[in-house]
């Protein structure tokens, strides 16, 4: 069983309440199995071979949104979200996984993207590949929905003579596989990426994708599929922060009291939090002011949400009312995104213009 | 009634259920009756890590106001279905535990700040509302409860009530029922009442009194206003060494009869001291640790420190400094967090009692004397952590390392160490507990330790739940 890596954390986890206040799942649903002490009680029991994966059970795993809350609360350290992620894959080799993430799963198989969308629909579908020394990855969120943002990205490109190129048909990353607990699924796409990007033979990857972004900066190298000292891979908005830095990007003015939304994939699982923030200031007039939960101690904004109650995740909304809640305590205008999720879940939000970093830049450059 | 799942019994009732709060708030789900069969009570976890189920309710109801509730207690009379009530599941006598099945009811969707009264210094809250969560929105408006004990970032304001809370802030903020000023309770038979408005009268008794620190056995507190403060100004920390204990208490008692203060005071004894301060903070030394605080304007905190310096310099202790106790403090939490904390394969239990400063040091030395003598398996440490006028509690744990692997026999050996500490310390003039309640882990001292009085109880219990449905088998009242 794969949960049997993450034993210590099993143990640490099992009885332990004390990261109730900031669960995602569980304070969505309010009930004990939603919780990191509930799923403990139950992988545990699963792995003493006192239960089986029933559909209730499984939910309970699937319902985790894999935010990284609670191993941020966690005077332990203990990292929940890989025994959940381990438990989704014994889950998968049993055959037992909910039907919502076999449909994703399968989509991304087919399609690339998890939605069930058709390709010709996708922003890449219509680009022509080139050879560069840049690669912009979208992920399939800007790729399928959110075309602005990648409009914003090619248009800092175009203004910067940057040359860049997109992967025509852009495949999924793996990411959200792997996250569904179908690592072998996850690491036969992930090949295809791979040898699509070395084939380019690109300097940088710049990502849009705070999932793919991950995946390309900690699961490739796991995988078999080193970037390291081949291909440099960044975030978009450390991307333009190192452009900022070298003085090739300037910002010109905005009057506005400005908040960051941080994400989970990129600030808390890869420690990126000042390079946005730099962006933001640099612009000249701006009033950046944080939100109560940033940082360390951003709330979820549901970038690894795709099943709950065994459905396909519709509680994105949710996750934006509170992050919007905080933007108001603060009298936001404007409020900046880093993931298409976070933009797409805050999009009810009354007041404050919602954009993604590359729409802010794109706006003031 | 006894529910059988199979019985369509169980699908008319559970229709019933979801008529009153809504199809997605009632789980009969097998994910979450094995997540509300185990509390942080150490019996129900050693049955699970043991590979045994524990007993689970049938239902598991959300109703998000009183008046959901309120059908709820109709419902379960009617059927006669026993009501346990869940908020943060993080008690650790046992109190959530549904021993008889029936209906759990989680309060955690009452969770709204209703008003937050800055010229009267309340906030009409419901009970439901994790205290952080509580915090968080109180913290807007620079005010705090002060009521942050260990606890403060899994447990419901109801919990706090249910079983008479105390925070880290004690010796100044009071404890959890020194909060409240009044209540919206739903008895048992489904009637919503609500205390006086206000709680200092001679208007007869005070009705909080009936319900806080009854743990669910006489009605659902679903509403409550309580007192807040103004954050202070300045919150300063010191921290002390003694030789021994008497001289770390007897400064505590002075600082407090001096007419100074402090927020804090927390005495270590010495096995304490060399274990967990050790653990958490880094400080390697023999001795009883001791840290105090005092919150308020920075001049008058200033000249509080200086006079609690002086107590703590008569009795020859040696000053640590501000840096031990600022980081005690930044570092409050963090004993109660793996790997820092007791945890199985131990066995053990937090057996806080409180009694008069003429006593306190007998009962701990009593207890920690039939624990030694009686028990060679385990140890016992304590610190001392929440000062009255008249007296302090203490916190005195009892831990072994090697319990039976079989679970019947652990429970033995387990009770066996309750039931001699605590009448130990009950002979010297402690009692069960200061703050985590009875529950099922100490019901059945319930009688010793109130004797003929314990009729009053029972009575009122009756009384108020003549079929017994809330909370059975809990503070020894029976099933």
């Amino acid at each position: 069983m794969e949960i049997e890596k993450n034993l210590e954390i099993l143990n640490a986890c099992r009885y332990c309440p004390m990261c109730r206040h900031v669960c995602t799942s569980g304070l969505l649903s309010n009930l004990e199995s939603d919780f990191p002490r509930g799923r403990g009680l139950i992988i545990y029991h699963i792995y003493k071979g006192v239960e089986e994966y029933s559909p209730d059970l499984v939910n309970s795993i699937y319902n985790c949104v894999l935010c990284g809350c609670c191993w941020s609360n966690c005077e332990g350290g203990y990292r929940m979200h890989e025994l959940v992620k381990s438990a989704r894959e014994d889950i998968v080799h049993l055959g037992k996984q909910p039907e919502a993430a076999k449909e994703i799963k399968d989509s991304l198989i087919e399609k690339d993207n998890p939605y069930g969308m058709d390709k010709q629909s996708s922003f890449s579908a219509s680009i022509e590949e080139k050879k560069s020394d840049i690669l912009y990855y979208m992920g399939p969120e800007v790729n399928y929905k959110n075309h602005e943002i990648a409009r914003a990205a090619i248009k800092i490109f175009n203004k910067l003579k940057i040359n860049y190129t997109i992967l025509k048909d852009e495949p999924a990353s793996g990411k959200i596989m792997s996250l569904l607990g179908y690592t072998a699924d996850a690491k036969r796409k992930a090949k295809q990426v791979y040898d699509r990007i070395m084939k380019i033979r690109c300097r940088d990857i710049i990502v849009s994708d705070p999932l793919a972004y991950d995946a390309f900066k900690n699961d490739y190298k796991g995988w078999g599929f080193n970037f390291e000292g081949k291909v440099r891979v960044l975030h978009i908005s450390e991307y333009l922060a190192l452009l900022l830095k070298e003085g090739d990007l300037k910002l010109g003015e905005i009057k506005k009291k400005i908040t960051l939304v941080d994400s989970e994939y990129l600030g808390r699982f890869n420690r990126i939090f000042e390079q946005p923030r730099d962006l933001i200031k640099a612009s000249v007039n701006a009033n950046f002011t944080e939100m109560r939960c940033s940082k360390e101690k951003l709330l979820a904004t549901g970038e690894a949400a795709f099943v709950f109650k065994g459905r396909k995740f519709s509680d994105g909304k949710k996750l934006g009312e509170k992050i919007c809640s905080m933007a108001q305590d603060i009298d936001a205008e404007e409020i900046v995104t880093l993931s298409a999720t976070a933009k797409n879940n805050l999009k009810n939000c009354p007041g404050p213009k919602i954009l993604d970093i590359a729409e802010f830049v794109a706006e003031l450059i | 009634m006894k529910l059988d799942r199979s019985s369509y019994m169980f699908d008319m009732i559970l229709f019933e259920l979801k008529d009153i709060v809504g199809d997605e708030d009632v789980s009969t789900a097998e994910s979450d009756k094995i997540a509300y069969s185990v509390d942080y009570y150490w019996v129900s976890e050693l049955w699970h890590d043991r590979g045994q189920r524990g007993p689970a309710p049938d239902f598991i109801v959300l109703p998000e106001t009183a008046k959901e509730v309120s059908k709820i207690m109709v419902l379960a009379n009617e059927y006669k279905i026993p009501v346990t009530i869940w908020g943060g599941g993080a008690g650790s006598q046992g109190g959530a535990l549904p021993i008889c099945r029936g209906i759990v009811l989680d309060t955690k969707k009452m969770n709204k700040v209703h008003n937050i009264d800055l010229n009267s210094m309340t906030v009409e809250v419901d009970t439901g509302i994790i205290m952080e969560h509580l915090e968080r929105e109180l913290e807007k408006y620079n005010v705090s409860t002060m009521h942050l004990p260990a606890s403060f970032y899994c447990s419901t304001v109801g919990g706090f009530l249910a079983h008479r809370g105390t925070g880290v802030l004690s010796t100044k903020y009071g404890k959890m029922e020194d909060m409240v000023v009044s209540m919206e309770v739903v008895l048992p038979d489904g009637r919503v009442i609500n205390t006086l408005p206000v709680p200092k009268t001679a208007s007869g008794p005070d009705l909080n009194w009936f319900f806080i620190g009854s743990e669910g056995t006489l009605g659902v507190i679903t509403k409550v206003t309580l007192k807040i403060h103004k954050i202070p100004e300045v919150r300063k920390f010191r921290a002390f060494l003694f030789k021994d204990l008497h001289s770390g208490i007897e400064v505590g008692r002075k600082i407090v009869h001096s007419g100074l203060h402090p927020c804090v005071i927390r005495l270590y004894d010495n096995a304490e001291t060399k274990s967990l301060i050790k653990r958490v903070l880094g400080i390697d030394r023999d001795g009883a640790y001791l840290v105090y605080g005092f919150d308020g304007y920075e001049n008058i905190v200033d000249l509080e420190m200086k006079y609690a310096s002086e107590i703590a310099g008569n009795e020859n202790g040696e000053d640590l400094g501000r840096k031990p106790g600022e980081e005690w403090w930044l570092n409050r939490y963090k004993f109660f967090f793996p790997p820092y904390c007791f945890a199985l394969p131990q066995a053990f239990g937090t057996c806080d009692t409180v009694a008069t400063y003429s006593n306190i040091e007998n009962v701990y030395w009593e207890m920690k004397s039939v624990v030694e003598k009686n028990f060679p398996e385990a140890r016992f440490i304590g610190h001392f952590s929440h000062w009255f006028h008249w007296g302090c509690m203490l916190y005195s744990r009892f831990i072994v390392d090697n319990p039976p692997s079989d679970p019947h026999d652990a429970i033995q050996l387990y009770n066996k160490i309750w039931n001699t500490v605590l009448r130990a310390a009950m002979s010297k003039g402690g009692v069960l507990n200061e703050h985590h309640g009875v529950g099922l882990k100490l019901g059945r001292l319930m009688k010793e330790q109130y004797n003929d009085s314990f009729m009053m109880i029972k009575n009122l219990k009756r009384d108020l739940d003549p079929n017994n449905i809330m909370n059975p088998g809990k503070m020894g009242l029976g099933v």
